[in-house]
Formats: C-alpha cells, sequence, structure tokens
C-alpha cells in the first residue's frame, strides 16, 4: 500500500488551488481541485478522497459548512482547514467540529510539509493497527479448486508442469477467482512442498509494515522493534513466497524486491550484513500490469522478472458451467459448518445463479450460498433465497426516475422467471393481472431466445 | 536520445554573480552527466512583481519562459537575485513543475544564515546548486523524496538545505537513469 494520498482542494480563488495543485503532485500524490463546497461535495460522491484542504472563506457554502457535511458523510476523509489572519475564531471552531488541522495563509512551506507528516503518521498508524487487526482475525481456509470447465482444466494442466520449475509465476485474474489456491496448489506440487508457504496480500500491508515483514529488522532501528525479527523473504527458507496484488506495492519496493530476485541476498533493516536467500515466488494481481509498465505505472524490470510464466484465471462469469459444482460444493461445506440440513437446492435457483454475472466470482458466490444456508428456513435453497442478488443484477451508476426502476425491477423479475408470469407476479406480490397490465404499459418484451 | 538534445541551458535575469552561473554549470555535468550551457541574460522579471508582497510571482516567470524558445536546450534553469514567491506560501527557493522544460532558482535567501549572518560566498553557491538540481529532478519527473538524504527532499528552511545532500538516494537514481534513457 502507497503513502500516496488522494487529495481535493476546495478554494474559490484559482490561483490557490493552482498553487496547492502543483505543490501535491511533487509528492505524487492523487490531487483533485473544486472551486466552492457543492462541486467538492459533488466531486467526493465520485471518489471517496482522503484529505481535504478547504478554504474556509467560500461564497455560499462556507468551509465550516462543508466541514460539517464532510464529517457527517465521509467521517474517515480528514479535512485541513486553511484560514487568513484574523479568523482565528473560526479555525478554533473547525477544530472542534472535527478538522485535523489548519493553516494560516499565506503559510511557509514547512509548516505544509509538517502538518502533512502529521497526517501521514496519523494515516500509517490507522493502516498499521487495521492490518494488524485483520492478521490477527484472519481464517485460514484449504479449499480445493472445483472446476470441470475447458477454462479451469487449461488451469488444472498447467499446474504441475510448472510446479516443477523454479521460475517465477504471475497469476493473473480478477479478484475472487481463487489465485491464492492456484499458488497453493503449485506449492504443493513442487520440489519446495515440504517447506513453508507464506502468502502476502501486498494490497493489504501498509507500505511502512511491508519493507519490515518482508525484510525483517533489527532491534532498536524504529519506535516499536522491540527485539531483532526475521523476514517473510528469510523465513520463508526454501518454500515459496506468495505476493498477492503485487501491483499494489510502490516502485521503491519493487526495485527492493528486484535486488533481491537478482541476487539472492537481504540485508533487514538496520543491519550491514546481507543474508542469503532461496525461494521460489508466485505473484498474482487483478490488474493489467502490461499495460500499466506501457504507461510507466509499474516497473518494467520487475514485471518481467516476476512474470517468467503468466498463468490466466478465468472469471466466474466465463465458466458458468462450474457454477452447480461449485454450489453443490459450498452447499455442503456450509452445511456441515452450520449444522443446518440444508442440503438441496432447486433447478430454477441453479438457472437463475447461471444467470448472474458474479462480479467478485468465487468468493462472491461462496458468500451467497453461506448467506442462503444460514437465513434459510428449508431444507431446499430456493430462488427467493438469493433475493438479495436481485438488487445488484442493475447497478445504478445514476439516479433513476421510480417509474424507470419500476420498469428495470419488473424485467428482471420476469426475465429471472424465464417469462413466467405466475411465478414472476408471486415474487412481485402482484396478481397476474396487474402484472399483464405493467407487461403492457411498459412495453416490456420477452427476449426472442427464452422459451 | 543525443547528448546535445538533453543540454540543459542556465539563463540568468538580471545581474547574477557569473560565478554562482558557472558552479550550477558544473554540477549539472558533475552530478547529472548532461551537458549544459549558459545563455545570454534576461532583464529582471518586473512583469511578475508582487507590489503587495514585494516579491516575485514564480508561476508569472515560468509561464513567461514557457512562451520563449530556446531551441538548443531542453530543459531551462533561470537564477534570479530576486525574493520569489508561489502564491500561498510566504516563500520558495526554486520552482518548477513537474515534467516541465523550465526551472527557477533564487540566490535572494541563500545568502543569509538563519541567525542572521552572512555565509561564505562557497556555501551560497552550494546551496544555489542543491536547489538547481533539485528542480531540475522535478524537470526529469522526479517527485519530492522521503529520504532526508536525498537531494529531492524537499528543504523549506536553509537549515534543511544544509543538511541535503547534493546527490540523489539509490532510487531516485534509478527514476533519473529510467527517465534519461526513456
Amino acid at each position: 500500500m502507497d503513502k500516496k494520498m488522494s487529495i481535493m482542494i476546495v478554494d474559490d480563488e484559482e490561483i490557490v488551488r493552482k498553487s496547492l495543485f502543483h505543490w501535491f503532485k511533487k509528492y505524487g500524490h492523487v490531487v483533485e481541485i473544486a472551486s466552492s463546497g457543492f462541486e467538492a461535495l459533488e466531486k467526493l460522491v465520485k471518489y471517496p478522497f482522503q484529505l481535504l484542504f478547504v478554504d474556509i472563506k467560500m461564497p455560499e457554502m462556507d468551509g465550516i459548512e462543508l466541514l460539517e457535511k464532510v464529517k457527517t458523510e465521509y467521517p474517515d476523509t480528514l479535512v485541513v482547514i486553511i484560514t487568513a489572519y484574523g479568523s482565528i475564531e473560526s479555525a478554533v471552531k473547525a477544530m472542534r467540529i472535527g478538522a485535523t488541522d489548519y493553516l494560516l495563509k499565506p503559510f511557509n512551506p514547512d509548516q505544509l510539509s509538517l502538518v502533512m507528516e502529521r497526517i501521514s503518521v496519523q494515516k500509517r498508524l490507522v493502516s498499521e493497527y487495521n492490518y494488524m487487526k485483520g492478521r490477527l482475525e484472519k481464517i485460514t481456509r484449504f479449499d480445493n479448486i472445483i472446476g470441470q470447465s475447458s477454462a479451469m482444466e487449461a488451469v488444472f494442466r498447467i499446474i504441475p508442469e510448472v510446479a516443477q520449475s523454479d521460475s517465477s509465476i504471475l497469476l493473473f485474474g480478477e479478484t475472487g477467482t481463487g489465485k491464492e489456491l492456484v499458488a497453493k496448489a503449485i506449492h504443493a506440487e513442487s520440489r519446495r512442498s515440504h517447506l513453508p508457504f507464506i502468502a502476502i496480500n501486498c494490497g493489504a500491508i501498509p507500505e511502512s509494515l511491508l519493507e519490515s515483514e518482508l525484510f525483517g529488522h533489527q532491534k532498536g532501528v524504529f519506535t516499536g522493534a522491540t527485539r531483532a525479527r526475521k523476514g517473510f523473504l528469510e523465513v520463508v527458507s526454501g518454500g515459496t513466497l506468495f505476493l498477492d496484488e503485487v501491483g499494489e506495492i510502490s516502485s521503491k519496493m519493487q526495485i527492493d524486491l528486484l535486488r533481491v530476485l537478482e541476487e539472492r541476498k537481504i540485508t533487514s533493516i538496520g543491519s550491514r550484513e546481507p543474508v542469503e536467500v532461496d525461494f521460489r515466488l508466485i505473484s498474482a494481481t487483478r490488474r493489467d500490469l502490461k499495460k500499466e509498465v506501457a504507461e510507466g505505472g509499474f516497473r518494467e524490470d520487475f514485471f518481467y522478472r516476476i512474470n517468467v510464466i503468466m498463468i490466466e484465471i478465468p472469471p466466474l462469469r466465463k465458466r458458468k458451467e462450474d457454477i452447480p459444482l461449485l454450489v453443490e460444493h459450498f452447499l455442503k461445506k456450509y452445511s456441515q459448518e452450520t449444522t443446518k440440513k440444508v442440503d438441496h437446492i432447486t433447478h430454477d435457483t441453479i438457472k437463475l445463479l447461471k444467470r448472474y454475472d458474479w462480479p467478485g466470482n468465487v468468493r462472491e458466490l461462496e458468500n451467497a450460498i453461506e448467506r442462503a444456508v444460514v437465513l434459510s428456513k428449508a431444507r431446499t435453497l430456493r430462488i427467493e433465497d438469493f433475493s438479495f442478488l436481485r438488487s445488484s443484477t442493475v447497478p445504478i451508476s445514476r439516479p433513476l426516475s421510480l417509474r424507470k426502476m419500476e420498469k428495470n425491477h419488473i424485467q428482471q423479475i420476469l426475465e429471472e422467471c424465464s417469462w413466467n408470469v405466475t411465478q414472476a407476479a408471486k415474487i412481485l406480490e402482484i396478481n397476474r393481472v396487474t402484472l399483464h397490465k405493467m407487461i403492457k404499459r411498459y412495453n416490456l418484451k420477452r427476449p426472442d431466445n427464452s422459451s | 536520445m543525443s547528448t546535445d538534445k538533453r543540454r540543459i541551458g542556465i539563463v540568468p535575469f538580471g545581474e547574477v554573480p557569473e560565478i554562482a552561473l558557472k558552479v550550477i554549470a558544473a554540477h549539472i555535468s558533475a552530478c547529472l552527466h548532461l551537458p549544459s550551457q549558459i545563455l545570454p541574460s534576461l532583464e529582471n522579471p518586473e512583469y511578475a512583481l508582487d507590489r503587495g508582497r514585494y516579491q516575485y510571482d514564480a508561476g508569472i516567470i515560468l509561464e513567461t519562459l514557457e512562451s520563449m524558445s530556446f531551441k538548443d536546450c531542453e530543459k531551462v534553469v533561470g537564477v534570479l537575485n530576486l525574493d520569489l514567491f508561489i502564491p500561498i506560501f510566504t516563500h520558495t527557493f526554486g520552482e518548477a513543475k513537474i515534467g516541465g522544460q523550465f526551472a527557477l532558482v533564487s540566490l535572494f535567501r541563500l545568502a543569509k544564515n538563519p541567525d542572521g549572518s552572512s555565509p561564505p560566498s562557497s556555501l551560497v553557491y552550494e546551496r544555489a546548486v542543491k536547489v538547481a538540481l533539485h528542480e531540475l529532478g522535478h524537470l526529469f519527473e522526479l517527485l519530492h523524496c522521503e529520504d532526508k538524504r536525498c537531494l529531492m527532499h524537499f528543504s523549506g528552511s536553509i537549515e534543511e538545505l544544509d543538511e541535503t545532500p547534493l546527490y540523489l538516494c539509490r532510487y531516485c537514481s534509478i527514476y533519473l537513469q529510467d527517465e534519461l534513457l526513456r
């Protein structure tokens, strides 16, 4: 996880917006500008900025009003107030409402650096806390990879082949496709199988921790380093290191890891003595790193080093024939885990699950089955048990009118019921005559291929 | 890319000690391995004077440079003996946009120590070189670096500038090489 932040500068004076924009760009932050509080709120809806610099004096909506709104709707967004000499009272008020800090303009560049340093420390502590909390709560699951589709067959064929070599592997696939399971399978098939398999989610570890997690540190090199600790690169000793979300690591860390891969030596933080390391690297990403290399967002030398062999894991929507098998597997698993006797699923429900696109892939399907099993009152899962999926099948990208929403909803239910009006009317809790009237009113048409 | 194309121009505004320009040019060659050339002097940028602050707006000077042609130089560093500012900030030692063509270096605040005493001229030139190379780094896409032992670390005060080294850290050196090979 990078130290770079997403920042929005909210000021009605163009010159201020411009100055701060270029300033923050020099630190590599993602910077946006807004000339009013209204514009800032509009932009916040589209993108959750981490930090706002807000001028206190603006026409229509002033900085205090914007701060109040931001703190109510986006409590995690930090706000620094910019104020002129003579409006200290407002600055004090802003701090009471929840501003992180304030700056009196014009300010010394050092003062801004100090504010940013304080924010960075605060952000680091929060993300480190969350990571540590997550690490303690993490439940490791050792499921098998399920699939009979030709797309998965290709993956199964390649696993034993690549497992025998020591080349670096890059697994490419959307989130939830089971990249870690494939990595574990490769490790299990390799000559390193009796040695450790260590998985690190680079996207979940704050950059400040990733370095010490990987390289280790000596006693006393930073606050909290009460004793020396070996890094995962050393602990893995002979095994397989799995770097998930490798696209998230900073370019500095890419340089460091490239060096390790080339020299097979590491030097822990605060030490001068390099230690030899031996491991097989498997990385995974859901991002198009090749494109990012071309655009300069990812280091080319590191990319070629981790991408000796690339395995693409297909998304669930491209192997829908595996859904019945996966459903059966998860049904069995959660019936056992929850000790609820829910071990059947209707044919229509399977058809519904196959129609859904599963943007969260196998993980989303697993969660859906778990939820349905937990909430089900019968032994057999039915369409109604997956009603929560319907709301997610229509992505709402912009506000819709009530009429349009109603039309979309009816259309969707009809499609899910293969245009069985009686069944659809039951789900919609209206009578068939009313549903027929609505079909006519909204001019809804049955697709040609429906039976 | 030929080295000629990578030529860095150094353009003084008004009266600037020639030795300062020569020291900057020598360090561009020694530290960045790029050819440099001292260009004819331009007039003091009175158009950028803010009469309320009695300081010169760095942004306006850069915009004016952008409208001029320096066809033999890929990047140009302007050197002034005037107090520069960026609106909202109290002052700046130098200014450049990431990936831009022009940078500015002000000697004005470099010739005084924090305690008010005057430093030896060698120290003033060393400070000027640090600012010039730092701003040139921005022109070659380098961002501010967190490592205090790197030329690209931001220095807002003379004390910090004096602590900043004349060299890049390992990472920034690699980024600069990447950029120069592009």
